[in-house]
């Protein structure tokens, strides 16, 4: 309950306000002065800066189901910190390294579904006298309510090279990697949710997937979008085209998807589907472009100012955001994409590779 | 040929053919997503071979790559060996002067 009012109150502006109560998104991002902060995406507004210290970026941000507490993976990607984002009181702090071991999580972070549990995957390096020593990978379970000193209550080898992570209904974990991997937090056991590397299509190379940005969970999606090289045939002899194409995860179902959908025209960064016309995708770079993923048509796509790194979408499908790279986050129209608005870094700082994370409040 | 140190013993014993854990390390291929072309070398072309499809402008990309320690022959690694090459200059568009050259300490050489 005290999360809900915590919730509430800021979803009221922090309290003060006497505006009705509506369900909203709340924009929730980090930047390079070790701030956290909270927008008000549907009015464009920052309504909370919680000063973290330390070391905050690269900044990977996972949000807990009831949006009242932010995770974070702090202190150069070795410690894992919530925040609440009412009052910015940190309410959990996981510390990564130990005394000879540095372990590191690469925006390996998730929630589980329910708030409960929250996982991370830490690559430990033992630093010897003479030499590192490359121990296996680990995936660790907390109590979210562990508190300030958190200790993993279970811990299980890891498949290495992994980044983001999403957890979903299914009570699986699924994590990026040459595969996107299948992880059981009750015992550790790992299966293979949709082989990446190791895919079996005949005619594409292995793809190139940049898994970095935890988005997508408040539309129960986990998507990675890829590029390959097509060729005419299984001799792989000659090329045909390369592709944009995505391998999705239904959080609520554990469905999974691969399929191509465009050519390779434009560098994308990150890309979200609309939660209302999930035919739509939309993907950001220098240019927004949006795409028809059930007929292979690019719908339209524009200039940006500058480049962004990262997008999210609106709950309602109506608009998205681009952020990252510098302080500004721009927001365009879901049809038209018109830039419709825009919200500042108050102290011009880059949010550089942060995620840009969208949570519904009411 | 005869390996002087551990790390030449283990490049002798990847070229043998050993299970060395050679085989977990992919070099990027065909078109990386990302600012620049097979290896991922640094900000010199992109992945058409031109520079159009570079970051734009490089100030907007100069963070992400040094926070993630993502081009550490390019720009200060900040994950593990620089952490405090960028702390306190918050825009590199507007604070890049504020932004100096690193060098490796002399228990580093």
């Amino acid at each position: 309950m005290k999360r809900l009012i915590s919730v509430l109150a800021l979803a009221t502006g922090l309290g003060l306000s006497a505006m009705p109560l509506a369900a909203r998104d709340l924009l929730v991002t980090t930047a390079k002065d070790n701030t956290l902060y909270v927008f008000d995406a549907t009015e464009r507004s920052l309504i909370q800066s919680c000063p973290i210290g330390g070391q905050v970026m690269p900044g990977v941000i996972v949000m807990s189901p009831d949006s009242s507490i932010a995770y974070l993976v702090v202190n150069l990607w070795e410690d894992v910190i919530g925040i609440d984002l009412a009052t910015c009181e940190k309410v959990f702090h996981a510390v990564g390294s130990s005394k000879d071991v540095t372990r590191k999580s690469m925006a390996s972070l998730a929630v589980s579904r329910d708030g409960t549990e929250i996982y991370a995957i830490r690559n430990q390096v033992r630093k010897l006298i003479d030499r590192y020593e490359t121990l296996p990978p680990e995936f660790v379970v907390f109590d979210a309510e562990a508190g300030l000193d958190a200790q993993p209550k279970a811990s299980f080898e890891a498949p290495r090279r992994v980044t983001v992570m999403a957890a979903g209904d299914t009570g699986l974990v699924y994590a990026a990697g040459h595969d996107i991997f299948a992880i059981d937090p009750s015992d550790g056991t790992t299966t293979v949710a949709i082989p990446n590397a190791h895919w079996d299509m005949p005619r594409h190379s292995p793809p190139d997937v940049l898994a970095f940005w935890p988005i997508g969970t408040q539309n129960d999606e986990f998507l990675l979008m890829y590029s390959a090289a097509l060729f005419t045939d299984e001799t792989m002899s000659d090329i045909a085209d390369f592709v944009w194409g995505y391998s999705t995860v239904d959080l609520k179902t554990g469905e999974t998807d691969v399929r191509d959908f465009a050519s390779f025209e434009v560098i994308m960064f990150s890309g979200v589907r609309n939660p209302v016309r999930p035919n739509e995708l939309f993907g950001v770079y220098t240019q927004l472009s949006k795409h028809d993923v059930d007929t292979g048509e690019l719908i339209k796509r524009v200039d940006l100012p500058h480049t962004y790194y990262v997008i999210n979408i609106s709950s309602d499908g109506s608009e998205v955001y681009v952020g990252g790279t510098n302080a500004d986050i721009g927001v365009y129209d879901t049809e038209t994409l018109e830039r419709i608005g825009e919200m500042q870094i108050p102290t011009g700082a880059d949010m550089a590779i942060t995620t840009l994370q969208i949570a519904k409040a009411e | 040929m005869k390996p002087l140190n551990q790390k030449a013993a283990r490049v002798t014993r990847a070229l043998s053919g050993e299970d060395t854990g050679m085989d977990e390390v992919r070099a990027m291929q065909t078109v990386p997503a990302g600012c620049t072309t097979t290896f991922d070398p640094g900000w010199e072309v992109d992945p058409f071979g031109g520079v159009a499809a570079l970051c734009q402008p490089m100030e907007a990309d100069l963070y992400g790559c040094s926070d993630p320690c993502w081009w550490p022959a390019q720009v200060p690694d900040t994950m593990s060996s620089y952490p405090e090459w960028n702390q306190g200059v918050g825009s590199a568009a507007t604070d890049w002067r504020a932004l100096g050259s690193v060098f490796p300490g002399d228990s580093e050489t």
